[in-house]
């Protein structure tokens, strides 16, 4: 049984198609992450699931049970908003038990049920107040036990963490991802940050412009990112990209060849986009590097490491070293040194990721 | 706004002439109603001697003690009652879904609608055929008449729409998956949400319906109709040009000016009563209607 | 050897979704009927909830509307709106042969005009003046005051009127007396009655309305009225260079919608102030449609007049709302 199934899902607004047919499977207890920019279809798409926007064709079932048809309340799923959409005029254990109330569930039952769910979000203490009076932390606690409190089927998050501070954000980040572990309940996820997707998800989704790029656990997408639009959106920073050309045994980069693992040679003379991950690069020359000199800009310590901004030729590059040396001597630094079996090759025209044969 | 203290001398005496100004503008705007009261608690000789300027001359309460007598001025306080009230009350029931429905995204032909009922702020066909229509539904003389009849303006139902159309979509949407029906989701979340803005249309409503004058003197014909307005309109003139009053009043301590003097008071104490408390909100309201994208 | 994930045939990938969903359009597509269908089984009740108040205009407003057709013809009240003989131009060149009607129109059009040319500026004034009253309480008190008589009826303001210039009892003449004049009878007099109409409005409307205007006033960034003050300024020249310039918007705004409501005198207030006596510099429009229809029965003339003062209205208004849409791209409604 899956969870919950997109098959050809689309949504268009009048003659504007802005999903154009995504399909993607989301087993049982799974936490998938939907990610990428702003308009690329996410939150179209998880409102659709949702059941607040209306499909305009394909078929979404929820526990193998066609819903395109079902009004969001019968579909057996929650959801936690990006503003939490709390009301202001009820305190805790009334926005929480709005949802009950309106099922008429007994009033015992209600209480236990709240009870319970403040105890696991550590609300118990304020129930009585107004959101008003919670902090950022606590509302969007509130709002996920809101959600909580209906045992729904499917938990569906709406970029929950956006409206906190970086510090809150991370802290909310675990409790999110240990709560999904206790409780097992299968969660659709959006989000525009893209460490988010990788600390949270099980599988990521990254769309853009209405369809999926490429769905796999985060490490399959950072390892190998199907296209230069993964590549350049997953990663802090992302994946340097440098246009180059194949050759019998690597890709020249201006006037420099890259040595790269695989059989170059029956592609050789192809437009390329070669990928190299800034924390993939090495100052020192080791086994199975190529160097690539580079004019330095700009460095920008970090703490621990520190970011390196450099050109080569007319691309702009961004690479990571680590700190433990003395930082100025970073400043000197006019060449990376990159290991052949780390870089990415892409398609230049269609930006697909190229496998090269043995 | 910046202090006092950093004013320079010009400052300060541009700040002091204003406000002085604003003062003069605050008495000349407070002096009638001042007046009136004085006049009412004056005794006829000195009202129509024109001796009252400030405080009542030979005080006296007799012109109250005479209206108060009036079982019609007792009637029509209390149909007053009854069309500010039930008018309300019939206002809102119109009003509050109509500006619920036409905020919804998904209502189809929600523009149509939009322009069905701001057309009517634009052109309306006048006195005549809105008489006529009136007189056709066998509303004349009604009190149900005039309470339906002017139930509902544009105005009002856009200055609702406007404010629940700022209310975040999430809401909705949040009390929809929670299984909320419209009419959970208005009555449960968007009438407590909206406090504000429709306490400033129901206190509108009520200065409306408490001031209506002009379609309750045409319409209404039965004196066991007729609202307070209607009736100190009706004194007023009547008062005004009665030689039998003139002989009356000569025995009595009172006199046309400080009847009506006396009415007018009665009509404005409560409206005097509801104003501290609309004042908290029109200032907002006022400003909700108007200018929408 | 190598192998690539590109598409088949050389698509773009893009081509290939966009195609991939035309081709589930055919195949998913639950169809037009049955989203409509749908749409009014989930919605139904914003529906019912639209539903009273759209009748209640259709009866109320709409209907008149219909009855409007009068105006072209000889009504009689037993053959009705639609039984009634049509008349055509025949009420319209009654009006515009009539002395007291094309006189109605003179005396809307000269109010209307001193409504604007005093009426308009005092808000604007008082809420400049109350942006430089730097004590708080004394504002706020000031402003309660002056925003009360909005609230008061025309009854009620014609009744201080009629009080308060009366011309043995009246406080104006005493005044007069003291000074040692003749008393004036004002309500009498033709040529005081608009001095005394627009002032009347001004008393009981300036103070409500300097609301819009405080209101844009408290909208200007504060920043300005700082680096002013560091270059120098004084409260005089903030007063013109930053704040008037500031509400400029708002108050074209305003100036465009008076414009539009030109017909629009508040006729309540002329009837309870006016007598035949003052008629000459008095009877407006509606006034005269109020006498002619309510008053004479004769329907189908007022009717005609009514209908030439709302499309005169109707047209003022639209001008007004595309002007003030070019001027804020906002619209008024």
């Amino acid at each position: 049984m899956s969870g919950v199934n997109l098959s050809g899902i689309v949504k268009s607004y009048g003659a504007m198609q802005v999903v154009h047919g995504i399909d993607l499977t989301v087993a049982e207890k799974e936490f998938v992450v939907l990610v990428g920019p702003s308009g690329c279809g996410k939150s179209t798409t998880l409102r659709m699931i949702a059941g607040l926007e209306e499909i305009t064709a394909g078929d979404l079932t929820i526990h193998d049970r066609r819903v395109n048809r079902i009004a969001p309340k019968d579909r057996d799923v929650a959801m936690v908003f990006q503003n939490y959409a709390l009301y202001p005029h009820l305190n805790v254990a009334d926005n929480m038990a709005f949802g009950l109330r309106i099922r008429k569930m007994p009033k015992n039952e209600i209480k236990t049920t709240i009870d319970d769910v403040a105890e696991i979000l550590g609300l118990t203490e304020y129930l009585d107040r107004r959101p008003a009076d919670l902090s950022g932390g606590q509302r969007q606690r509130v709002a996920m036990g809101r959600a909580i409190v209906r045992h729904p089927k499917v938990f569906l998050f709406d970029e929950p963490l956006s409206n906190l501070d970086a510090k809150l954000r991370t802290q909310m980040r675990a409790e999110i991802k240990r709560l999904h572990k206790r409780l097992g309940v299968t969660s659709v996820y959006v989000t525009h940050d893209q460490v988010e997707a990788m600390t949270l998800a099980d599988r990521i989704v990254v769309m853009n412009n209405g369809a999926i790029e490429q769905i796999g656990t985060p490490m399959e997408l950072f390892n190998n990112p199907s296209n230069t639009f993964v590549a350049g959106f997953l990663g802090s920073p992302p994946m340097n990209q440098m246009k180059g050309t194949l050759t019998d045994s690597g890709a020249l980069v201006g006037d420099v060849e890259i040595k790269i693992n695989g059989a170059t040679g029956p592609h050789a003379g192809r437009n390329v986009i070669v990928g190299i991950r800034p924390e993939h690069v090495t100052l020192t020359a080791e086994e199975g590097t190529s160097p690539l000199p580079i004019n330095l800009d700009l460095v920008e310590p970090l703490g621990s490491e520190a970011l390196l901004h450099a050109r080569h030729g007319e691309d702009n590059l961004v690479f990571k070293a680590n700190t433990e040396n003395d930082i100025d001597s970073l400043s000197g630094v006019n060449k990376v040194h990159i290991p052949a079996h780390l870089v990415k090759i892409f398609d230049a025209d269609t930006g697909k990721a190229l496998v090269l044969g043995d | 706004m910046m202090k006092w203290n950093l004013y320079s001398r010009g400052d300060k005496f541009f700040a002091i002439v204003v406000s002085v100004l604003i003062g003069l503008f605050t008495v000349a705007t407070l002096y009638p109603f001042i007046y009136i009261a004085a006049v009412s608690f004056s005794s006829g000789f000195a009202a129509q001697a024109g001796k009252v300027v400030l405080t009542p001359i030979d005080a006296t309460i007799e012109a109250y003690g005479y209206i108060l007598k009036d079982p019609q001025f007792w009637i029509s306080y209390r149909n007053t009652f009854i069309y500010t009230i039930g008018g309300t009350i019939m206002s809102l029931m119109f009003i509050i879904p109509c500006a619920y429905a036409l905020s919804r995204p998904q209502l189809k032909g929600r523009r149509f609608f939009n322009l069905f009922i701001a057309f009517t702020m634009w052109f309306n066909a006048g006195l005549i055929p809105f008489f006529l229509n009136m007189r056709d539904l066998g509303l004349l003389d009604s009190m149900f008449g005039i309470i339906l009849g002017f139930a509902i303006n544009a105005f009002n139902i856009i200055l609702l729409r406007n404010f629940f159309e700022s209310i975040p979509q999430s809401f909705e949407e949040a009390a929809r998956m929670d299984g909320a029906n419209d009419f959970q989701v208005l009555w449960k979340v968007f009438i407590p949400l909206s406090k504000p803005a429709i306490a400033t249309i129901t206190l509108f409503l009520i200065v409306a319906r408490w001031n209506g004058f002009f379609w309750a003197m045409v319409l209404l014909q039965s004196e066991s109709k007729i609202p307070l307005q209607v009736f100190l309109r009706h004194t007023i003139s009547n008062l005004s040009d009665d030689d039998e009053f003139a002989i009356v009043q000569t025995a009595a301590g009172f006199s046309a000016e400080t009847v009506t003097a006396a009415i007018i008071v009665c009509s404005i104490i409560p409206v005097l009563i509801v104003y501290p408390f609309i004042q908290k909100y029109f200032e907002k309201g006022i400003l909700l209607g108007g200018v929408k994208e | 050897m190598t192998d690539e994930h590109t598409t088949a045939g050389g698509q773009s990938y893009e081509e290939s979704v966009i195609e991939a969903s035309e081709a589930n359009r055919q195949r998913f597509d639950d169809g037009r009927w049955t989203r409509i269908f749908d749409h009014f089984k989930r919605e139904w009740q914003i529906y019912a909830m639209l539903l009273p108040t759209i009748i209640w205009f259709l009866v109320f407003l709409y209907k008149p509307m219909y009855g409007l057709q009068i105006a072209f013809k000889d009504y009689s009240i037993f053959r009705g709106v639609a039984g009634s003989p049509w008349v055509g131009w025949e009420h319209f060149q009654t009006l515009f042969s009539n002395d007291q009607f094309i006189r109605a129109v003179k005396n809307t059009i000269t109010i209307s005009f001193y409504n604007l040319l005093f009426g308009f500026p005092a808000p604007i004034i008082l809420a400049l003046m109350f942006n430089e009253v730097m004590h708080a309480t004394y504002k706020r008190t000031s402003q309660t005051i002056v925003y009360l008589p909005h609230f008061i009826s025309s009854v009620i303001i014609a009744g201080i009127v009629i009080t308060a210039f009366s011309p043995t009892a009246g406080i104006i003449n005493t005044f007069i007396g003291w000074l040692g004049f003749e008393p004036v009878y004002f309500l009498t007099q033709p040529q005081w009655f608009r001095p005394i109409f627009v002032g009347t409005g001004i008393w009981q409307e300036a103070g409500f309305g300097s609301i819009v205007f405080l209101a844009a006033i408290a909208g200007v960034n504060p920043s300005l009225y700082e680096s002013a003050v560091v270059d120098g300024a004084n409260r005089w020249q903030m007063m013109w260079k930053i704040t008037i310039p500031s509400i400029l918007p708002t108050i074209l705004i305003m100036l465009i919608i008076r414009i539009g409501n030109v017909m629009e005198v508040s006729f309540e207030l002329v009837i309870l102030l006016y007598q035949p006596s003052t008629y000459e510099t008095a009877d407006v429009v509606n006034t005269w449609v109020y006498r002619q229809g309510l008053q004479s029965g004769q329907y189908d003339l007022a009717a005609a007049a009514g209908l030439f003062n709302a499309v005169v209205a109707f047209v003022l208004v639209m001008t007004a709302n595309t002007l003030s849409r070019r001027f804020s791209r906002t619209s008024l409604w």
